[in-house]
This record gives C-alpha cells, structure tokens and sequence, in this order.
C-alpha cells in the first residue's frame, strides 16, 4: 500500500449559528473559498490532477444539498473533469472524507485528491429542514435513534458520573486555551480569512446594495464567560440535568479543505508534505450513548496502526459535550494536557460536518509547529458512532 | 351626506397614532394598551446618559415584556410603540392627534412639560393627563383658551389593561365636544369603562375607594381585629376581590397608599371625614421602615419559606397568617339575600359581625353625604368601584339591596350615638322614608341635581347591545324563543337568534347540548342567523366534566362513548347548520367550548379571551370535533405545502394544553382565522357579532361541505411527533403518562398511522378522536387528574 500525505489543509474561521458572521453567507460559497485557497496556496498543482474531491457534510441538503462538493469545485473554477462527492457520517463527515480521500491514494487510484468538510448550522438546522422519522424506530423499541445529541450527552453523564462542576470546568478551560491558542497565532496558518458579503436592500436608491466585512478569527471563544456564569445556566435537555448551552459545543458554519497527495503526487508537483495519514476507523455504539463512541475506536485505531496511547502528542477529541469528552478522558485515560491543547469545540465551535475536516488541520499545522511526531483526530457521531484518525507529522 | 367629515365621528380613524408623556409603568402600560388596539405610539421619557438617547424609553418598553400579568395583549404589540425623548423628538408630537401625560404626579413638572411641549402640539390635538391627584383646573393655569379646550384628565388604573374603569375628568375651560369625543374613543377603541368624574380630589373612584380601605382600617383599629382576620372579612364575602383591603394595600404599594392619603388630608381640609384622612400608627410604622408591600418584599404581609405571614399590629413581628372569621360570622356571610344578611350583621353581636356592620355603614355614609360633590349621579360612583376595584357591586348597590330605608336608619342611629366616622347627618334625599334606592327604570339618582339621571346616552353606547346592568335597573329585554335547562334563546331583532347556556361557567354537559340541537331546529325555522354568546364571561369552561366522571364511574365507558359521540354531532350540527353561526367570544373558551368555537362559521372576540384547547390538561385530548378542526385548519394553513409544520404548531398548544393571553394571541395562534374581528369592548361584542353574522346572511351564506380529502401527515408525522415526545419523556420533563396522551394525540392529528399525504375523510378523524378519547378516559391517571381539577380547580401532573 503506498502512503498518503497531507500536503496543506486550510480552513475558513468559524461563525457562530444561527446569528454569527457566516448567518447568512452560503455554505456552498465557503466551500468554494477553502478550495480556492487551498490551490491559490499550492499553485505547482495542476488542478486538473485532483482526482476527486470528497467533501463531509452531515446535513446535505438545500443550500448545501444537490451533491455540494460537485457543486463548490465548480464554483471554484476547477476544470469540469474534476469529480466531486458528498459524504455523510454526521459529525465524522470531515474526518470521513480525509481518510476516504486518504485511502484514494493510498490503494493507488489517485495521486492527489481533495478532502473537505462542509456545514452551515445556519442555513441548514440540525436534523434538517424537514425531519421524517421512521415510525418503526418506536415500534422496534429503537428509539435511541430518536434522542436529540443533548439527552444522549445526559445519559453518558448519568453512566459515567459525571458532574455539573466538572462540566462547567472542562467548558471553561476550552474557552482559555482557545482565546491563549488564538492570541499565540496557533490558528493563523490555517485560517483563510473570508470576507463576507451581505447584500442588503437600499430604498432610497432601490437598488440592492453590498456590506463588506472581513473575518479572520474563530467567533466562538469567549473571555467574558466563568464558572459562575456557567454555573447560572439552565440544563436544556433534562428537567434534572446537568448539560447546559455553556458545556455543550457550540452550532456552527465552516468550511475546511485538505490536499492528499501520494508519494508520485508530491514529486510530480514538487510538493512539500505536512504529514502522513496513518489510519482510521469507526465504531459503532449504541445510539442513546453515541457520545461515549471514541471510547471504541481509539483503542481500535491504535491496534490498528501499531501504536500506543502514550505515542499520541497531539489529541483533537471533539467536544461534543463536556460530559462525553470528560468521560472518554476518563475511561481511557487519555492525558489532559495533550487533548484539545488549543481549545475545543465548546469554544471553537462545531460546524458538524466540517469539523473532522477543520481539526485535521488544526492537527497537522500544530504538530508541525510544535516538532511533534503523532496526532490522532477523534469524535463521537449521532445515532451511536465513534471515530479515529490518526496522522504522523512529517519533514 | 353628513357635513361632517367622517374623520371627525370615527375615532378608530380619528387617533392612528398618540403619544405617551412618561414612559413609568403607567405611561408605558397605557402605551401597551393604546399599542394593543392598533395605534402607533411615540413613548416619551427623559433622555439617557449614552449615546443612545432614547434608551430609558425602549427600556420600558422592553420591560413590557416581562410585567405579570403581562401588559401586552401580544408580544409582537411593542413594535408600534417607539422609544423617544423630550429633547430630540419633541417635533414628533406634530404628528399625534393624541398626547396622554403620566409623568410623575408633581404639579410643577406637569405644568413645565405642558408649557413645553405647547409650540408643536397641534392646534387639533388633545392633551390628556393622567394624574391621580393634582386639581385639573391648577393643571390648565398658564394655558391659553385654545389649549384648554383640548385639555382634560383621562384617569387609567392600574394595571390599565385589565383594570376597566377610565375616569374622564373635566375643567372649566374644556370643550364638551373633547369629552364627548374622548368617551367614544375611550369606550370603543380602548374598549374601557368610562365614567365622567368631577374635578375633585380623588375624582370617584379613588376617593370612595380610599376611604373604603380607611375605613376598615379604622374600625379594625376599633373593634381590634387583626390585618389577615379583617382580609378574611372583607373580600369575597362582601363582594369585594380575594386580596381584600390588606393584600390589595401590599399590592399598590404602603407607600402610594400613604401618598394618596396624605394629598386627601391636604386638599379636602374641609371634608367631615377628614379626621379619617391619616394612617393608622402601625401601618405608618411599616412605611417608616420600608416594608412597601410586594414590591419591597414585605408590607403587611411577607412570605417566608412558603409560609405567608402578617404583621402583628401591636409588636410589628411577623407570625404566620391563619386567622378564619367565626364560623357564626361565616354563616352570616353566606347569605345570599343582602337584606337578610345586613340584618344578620347588624344584629350580632359578634364584634367581627359589628365591625363589617360598622365598616358598611361608614362607607355608605360617606358616599351619600359626598355623592352630590363627586360625581352625577350614584351610577358613576357604583360602576367606578365595579370596574377600578373589582367590586361585584358598588356602595349604593349593596345599600340599595340591602334595603336602603333599613340601611338609611341604622347609619342615622350610629350617627346619633356618636359612631360613625363622622358627625353629619346623611343628606335628607337619602333619609327620605319614601326612597327605595338610588337606581331604577328612570335612571341614578343624581344628588346635584336633585332628581334622576337616565343613562349616558351617548352614541357609542347603541353599540352595547346588553349593556352592564346596576343593581336595580331594569334588564334588557330578551325576548325567548326557547329556554328550558341549560340554555336560553332569544331573539335579538332582525331575525337574528342568540343562544346563551345558562350553565355553571357556561360548561357544556348533557342539557346545554340538548339545548343546542333544540335552539338550531327553531332558529333554522324562523332566523337568518344564530350567535353563540355568554352575557358575561366565560364563553365556556368546556365540558361538563364532574357529569362526565359521575357516568364514568357509575355506567363506564359503554355510558360516556354515546355522549362523546353526541358533542361531536353537536359541533357538527353548528358548523353544517344552514344558518351562519357565529362565536361571540370573551373571556375563556377553553376544551369544549373552544372545539363549539372552532365549529362555528365566523368568531368575533373580545380582546380578553383566553382560547385553548386543553383537554391534555385532564389526561384527555379535544373529542368533540376539535382534533378535526385542527386538522382542517393544519391543512389549510399549509397552503398545498407540506401539512407536518402545522401540525406541530397545533401539537404543542393542544399537547402542552397552552391557553391564549389574548385574541389577538389566539388569532395568532390560529383559533381565530386571520380576519376575524377583535373587539376591544367585551359589551360591543353582540353589536359586532350581529353585523358580523348578518353580512354572512346577505352575502349568500351556505354551510361548509363535509370533507373528505383533509391531506394528513399520517405515520412520518406521528413519528416525528413521538420522537420529539421521546426526548422529553427521557429528560424528565413529562411524565408516562403525559407521554401517552401525546402519542395519542399526534396519532389523531396525523389523521393515524396512514401514509403521508394520505386524503381522510372528516369522519376518520372523528372516529380516531373518539378511540384515542376513550381510551384514555378509562386510565387511572386521567380519571386522577379529571377529579382533582374538579376539586382544586388546578390541574394535576401524574
């Protein structure tokens, strides 16, 4: 099998939904701006090489439906013998893509591929614009499939005992180490700043006129929050819970691309690769605790790729919730201090399927930055799935 | 054609727009009100420190959202209100045809305002104060003629969209035509009970109800009873609100109530009841320390760890409320006939008995010797204290019932013994042995004039069709087609029938039901249309329910399945009858009554209703055509789209039981169509409704064909229903059996388990509401909660 590279990832900022910079900016148009970067900044690529591009989306419909990675690649000018395909593994899709696109190369049907993550929480909802459950999901007592994402939190909250106090703290610290990672510059190398356009109605000349603003910064990390105030928030999923708005993730929109390359990839393009994709897996769990799901697959991944817990530098477990991420901590042992050492998706938001995507990035320029060799990006996926890659830094 | 422009006669075209002078929690309520009704309002207050200049103004205004009982009749109401300031926006007062003040009750301030603001008021506009206290005539010094003319007082209570009374108060200088004017605006835009008050101090209604709180203040003082004893006394009954004397005190606020007294014992320095115009020395004590009442936390009353306590008038402590009147002075209270019971009362010697007597008398003194000084008539003083105190009946009602040459001699004999609060004789027209009351057939009695008073005859009163009724006067005719048990039909002129039930709340059991096919068949014979109309509120409770669970529980469900079947034909029979019927709607029109509502070919509403269908509230979903009625309205809100987001809009009122808190909430929420008329009169609603049901006449009405394609959201709706269902029941924010009720009801508004998209005919629906209705009625849980709201009126949560 030969060996796929990550040669560049880059990602847009990540607004907050459904009031935050990108409300009203077109997921499909910010994928288009991280494709565009992405081959703006490896100009020696001939874009025609792209051999597909796979892009993660977990809501894929309506402004980010019809197939939007086809869509966006065309949109951002790349040659019309470019395919493009849209994949769905919920909050995973991200990840997903990288590690198809990874496998692309890796089985020798490409020598370069494009790998990305989608999502405007925004202008899609979570669970779509118009949910149609299976009424069998009841009847076949499944109903685990039924659980919005913050009841299974409370349920894994509930297993592993974890508490409000400890909740709210892990919140806190995802905060500081966002707003510490982000005044250090951690983000600047992948960011591609956006400018938003808002096209706005100007009755006194009727005509439709356009607001300009520039975003360069994550809009998530607060540093006007504490554990008092986070402390006064209100469990929303349970009358007696203990999972609030300031513990879980954040909803988000964002975009994010990644560039694959083999081996033949890199010399024909004189490109320089950031790292290597070592592997992937995916586990499922049962829904109603879909939380507890990289508990499963980083032991796998690990088996997998010949390597041990202690190896990992560098953990990107998303936080879905404070009370999932604290409870795969826990259960695996997993060392603070390395997991989400800039911060995580309580502060920096969750644009579903983009974030595999957004934290491969995250990954690959922060090992590089920092000299470390293995990083792993992990998350826990609705309906009941836990997924793991993981990358070595190279060069 | 009239001369006149129509502009001129209509006030609903006539004020558009107004502005509010102080943005305090009068000014901004009345805002809310006028906002309520349809009118743009700039809402005035000093200007802010910040750049924002307004923001003291949008700040109120925010904080309408958030008053109890809320002051908004709809949230979406704020945004006719605009935040402004006295010193950048005064131009904008240009532009209002009405400008209402409630600024802080200090002359001066008054006075600097209007001196302000009089170069860009318009010449037409009318200034309107809504001062409590300050003379009218000291107001208007320093106007000139033309100014004066359009100024006068506009009294609102507080909270001014529930309270019904507006004083309108006059000065020497003012138009009559603005009087005339502003009561037809005032009554029909602002739907208020208008009285005309004099320029005096207090003007009627806080003048007869200060004292009457003096008084009882006094004579507890003197017969040594206790605040909570004297608040058990003193509320329902003798006709007065649950909060009595000492909790409505905690309500306004001790120190309000002090301010009021103290402007009395200053301004009627020559009144013979002025010796009573001061504070009894422990209440004076609490101002003293600050215990305000609620808003202080504590005033007469506090509540510690759920436990409401009183304050002990001797030593200032707290110690719990308990106190209960006697139960032979409860006995007497009992009593329905008023001439007996004022008998009782002044012939025991209990001093609880003695003190009520004594508290009585008083009041009625006051009120004949102050009568000719206050106001035109008695009729003024009674509806005042009915409609700004929450009275059943004012003082000279209950004087009049009680007998009033009975009354007229005890009040003389404690006037010679040196009892009463003051040493004057009572009037010679009120000792008169010849008189019988104050009210009758010819009018109120006016004691200026000497003679009495017929009604106000003003031209906004033909629109009350059965007008509010004094003690003693003579009711409106109502001509019966029909009565018998339950119900009663009449006939209102024009061939145009009303049927009113004459249940308790209006509920709907066995005989209003009867009585419904029974009215239908006469007025389809002999009328053009039929009103469904309650003279006072509730429109209706809903069903029967302690008749329900008696058949229940003695016959089972082989007993209830009929009747539940026969309501259902009842509704059907309203909505498929050949005459238009139309609902007249005020107060609640909850489960039942809200599913005859539903039925009904038009509805008019009083902007108090409160419209819900709430069966989930009893462990039970709507059964008598209402699940239909959604389910046609879901499709037709739908537009040809997808029904499902409909369908979870009307899930959520019927499953979480959500009552309106206004029509215009409830049109919002879809119980009243989009164009429905909301009258702000609850007494116009008749007049609307006959115009209402007779234009549907004219215009070629022919009922409603039965459907039977209703698009439904069948089994992928139910599913979505259930899951969001699920979420709650695994958060522990409804219980099991919450939970089956909502399954059941989403089976029945999907219209079953069919395929999405699937056309239904009316009557599958009907039959899923029977089963899914009767199914629940035999749980344990329902017949739980059925009982317990019968018997706390709350409902239970199992």
């Amino acid at each position: 099998m030969e060996a796929a590279y990550i040669v560049d990832a880059v990602r847009t900022p990540v607004g907050k939904a459904p009031r935050g910079v990108f409300s009203a900016t077109r997921p499909d148009d910010l994928l288009v701006h991280v494709l565009r970067g992405l081959l703006a900044r490896n100009a020696a690529l001939d874009p025609g090489a792209v051999g597909d591009v796979i892009c993660g989306c977990a809501m894929p419909e309506a402004e980010q439906g019809l197939n939007v990675a086809r869509i966006a690649l065309l949109l951002a000018g790349l040659p019309e013998t470019v395919p493009g395909v849209t994949v769905n593994r919920f909050c995973a899709s991200g990840l997903e893509a990288v590690a198809i696109a990874s496998d692309r190369v890796r089985s020798g049907q490409a020598d370069i591929a494009i790998a990305a993550g989608v999502e405007s929480m925004s202008l899609v909802p979570m669970g779509g614009n118009r949910p149609a459950y299976n009424l069998r999901i009841f009847e076949d007592d499944q109903v685990g499939i039924a659980y919005g994402m913050g009841i299974t939190a409370e349920i894994v909250a509930e297993r592993f005992a974890v508490d409000r106090e400890a909740q709210d703290a892990f919140a806190l610290e995802s905060h500081r180490r966002a707003l510490a990672a982000r005044e250090r510059g951690e983000f600047d190398a992948e960011i591609l700043p956006v400018e938003v356009v808002h096209r706005v109605p100007d009755p006194a000349q009727a005509v439709c006129v356009e607001r300009r603003r520039a975003i360069s910064h994550d809009e998530g990390p607060r540093a006007d929050t504490s554990l008092e105030a986070l402390a006064r928030l209100r469990p929303v999923f349970a009358a007696k819970g203990t999972v609030t708005a300031g513990n879980s993730s954040q909803r988000s929109d964002g975009a994010a691309a990644v560039l694959v390359a083999s081996e033949r990839g890199l010399r024909r393009f004189g490109l320089q690769p950031r790292a290597r994709f070592l592997g992937y897996t995916v586990v499922g769990v049962a829904p109603e605790v879909m939380g507890i799901g990289p508990i499963e697959a980083i032991p796998r991944v690990l088996e997998r790729t010949g390597l041990k817990l202690e190896q990992m530098d560098w953990i990107e477990l998303n936080e879905a919730f404070a009370a999932q991420s604290l409870a795969v901590i826990a259960k695996l042992g997993l060392p603070r201090e390395r997991v989400n050492p800039l911060g995580g998706a309580i502060a920096l938001g969750h644009p579903l399927g983009a974030t595999g995507a957004i934290r491969t990035a995250t990954l690959v320029h922060g090992l590089q930055r920092h000299g470390r060799r293995y990083g792993m990006v992990t998350m826990c996926v609705g309906t009941g799935m836990g997924a793991a890659g993981v990358f070595e830094a190279v060069g | 054609m009239s001369a006149e422009p129509i502009l001129a006669l209509d006030p609903r075209r006539a004020i558009g727009h107004a502005a509010v002078l102080g943005a305090g929690v009068m000014g901004a309520q009345i805002a809310a009100l006028l906002a309520a009704v349809g009118i743009t309002v700039d809402l005035f207050e000093l200007p802010g420190e910040g750049a924002e200049r307004s923001a003291p103004a949008r700040r109120a205004i925010e904080a309408l959202g958030e008053t109890k009982p809320p002051a908004l009749a709809e949230p979406s109401c704020a945004r006719r209100i605009r935040p402004a300031n006295y010193e950048d926006d005064l131009d904008r007062l240009r532009e209002a045809p009405l400008v209402i003040e409630a600024v802080v009750e200090r002359e001066s301030v008054k006075r600097d305002l209007y001196a302000r603001i009089a170069p860009v008021l318009a010449e037409t506009a009318i200034l309107a104060t809504n001062t409590s206290g300050i003379p009218l005539h000291r107001l208007a010094e320093g106007m000139d003629t033309a100014r004066a003319a359009r100024f006068c007082g506009l009294h609102f209570f507080n909270p001014p969209r529930y309270m019904h009374l507006l004083e309108l108060v006059p000065q020497e200088r003012v138009d009559p035509a603005v009087l005339d004017f502003l009561e037809g605006f005032a009554t029909t835009v602002l739907g208020k009970g208008v009285i005309r008050a004099r320029d005096t101090v207090g003007f009627v209604g806080n003048r007869v109800g200060v004292f009457a709180v003096l008084s009882v203040m006094h004579n507890a003082e003197r017969f040594g009873l206790a605040p909570d004893l004297v608040d058990q006394l003193t509320g329902p009954g003798v006709g007065r609100p649950k909060s009595a004397t000492f909790r409505t005190l905690d309500l306004v606020g001790l120190d309000v109530f002090a301010h009021v007294v103290e402007t009395f014992a200053r301004c009627a320095a020559d009144d013979p009841w002025h010796g009573t115009y001061r504070l009894p020395a422990w209440v004076e004590a609490l101002v003293h320390r600050g215990a305000l009442g609620q808003k202080t936390g504590a005033g007469v009353y506090r509540k510690r760890e759920r436990v409401i306590e009183v304050v002990d008038m001797a030593t200032l402590e707290y110690r719990p409320a308990e106190a209960r009147p006697d139960p032979q002075v409860a006995e007497i209270l009992r009593i329905q006939d008023p001439a007996a019971k004022f008998q009782a009362l002044i012939h025991s010697e209990h001093p609880q008995a003695r003190f009520l007597a004594a508290t009585l008398a008083d009041l009625y003194h006051f009120c004949a010797w102050h009568l000719g000084e206050i106001a035109d008539s008695a009729r003024e003083v009674d509806l005042a204290m009915r409609w700004g105190y929450g009275w059943r009946a004012g003082p000279f009602e209950s004087w009049q019932a009680a007998g009033w040459p009975q009354v007229a001699g005890y009040i003389t004999g404690r006037v010679e013994r040196g009892e009463a609060l003051a040493a004057v004789a009572l009037p010679d027209w009120a000792r008169d042995p010849r008189r019988r009351g104050v009210h009758g057939p010819q009018g109120s009695w006016s004691a200026r004039l000497g003679r009495d008073l017929p009604r106000p005859d003003h031209p906004v009163y033909r629109r009350q069709l059965v007008p509010e009724r004094l003690l003693g006067e003579p009711p409106v005719p109502k001509p019966t087609l029909l009565q018998q048990p339950g119900i009663h039909l009449w006939d209102l002129g024009d061939r145009v029938a009303v049927l009113e039930f004459t249940s308790y709340m209006h509920s709907i059991g066995s005989e209003v039901i009867q009585g419904v096919f029974e009215a239908l068949e006469l007025a389809e014979r002999d009328c053009r249309a039929l009103i469904l109309w309650q003279e006072e509120p509730p429109f209706s409770v809903g069903a029967n329910l302690m008749e329900f669970l008696a058949a229940l529980e003695e016959d089972g469900i082989e007993a209830v399945a009929p009747m539940v079947e026969r309501f259902q034909r009842a509704s059907l029979r309203l909505k498929h009858s050949p005459l238009p019927v139309v609902a007249a709607v005020q107060g609640m029109a909850l489960g039942g009554g809200c599913e005859f509502l539903l039925h009904c070919d038009a509805r008019v509403a009083a902007l108090e209703s409160y419209v819900g269908l709430v069966e989930a509230g009893v462990g039970l979903i709507p059964a008598g055509g209402g699940c239909k009625e959604v389910a046609l309205r879901c499709e037709a809100e739908s537009h040809g789209g997808d029904v499902f987001p409909r369908v979870r809009h009307w899930f959520e009122l019927l499953g979480m039981a959500r009552t309106s808190g206004s029509a215009l909430e409830a049109r919002r929420w879809g119980f009243l169509r989009a164009h429905e008329p909301v009258v702000p009169h609850a007494r116009e609603l008749l007049y609307v409704a006959k115009a209402h049901a007779l234009a549907l006449y004219e215009a070629g009405y022919r009922p409603p064909e039965r459907r039977e394609d209703i698009r439904v959201a069948g089994a992928t709706g139910i599913a979505n229903l259930r899951a969001h269902l699920a979420n709650l029941l695994r958060g522990g924010f409804i219980s099991e059996h919450d939970h089956e009720i909502g399954v059941r009801l989403a089976t029945v508004l999907c219209g079953g388990e069919v395929d999405p998209g699937t056309r239904v005919d009316e009557d599958w629906i009907l039959a899923l509401e029977r089963r899914h209705f009767l199914a629940l009625a035999q749980t344990d849980k329902t017949q739980a909660r059925i009982q317990h709201t019968l018997t706390t009126g709350k409902p239970l949560r199992n």
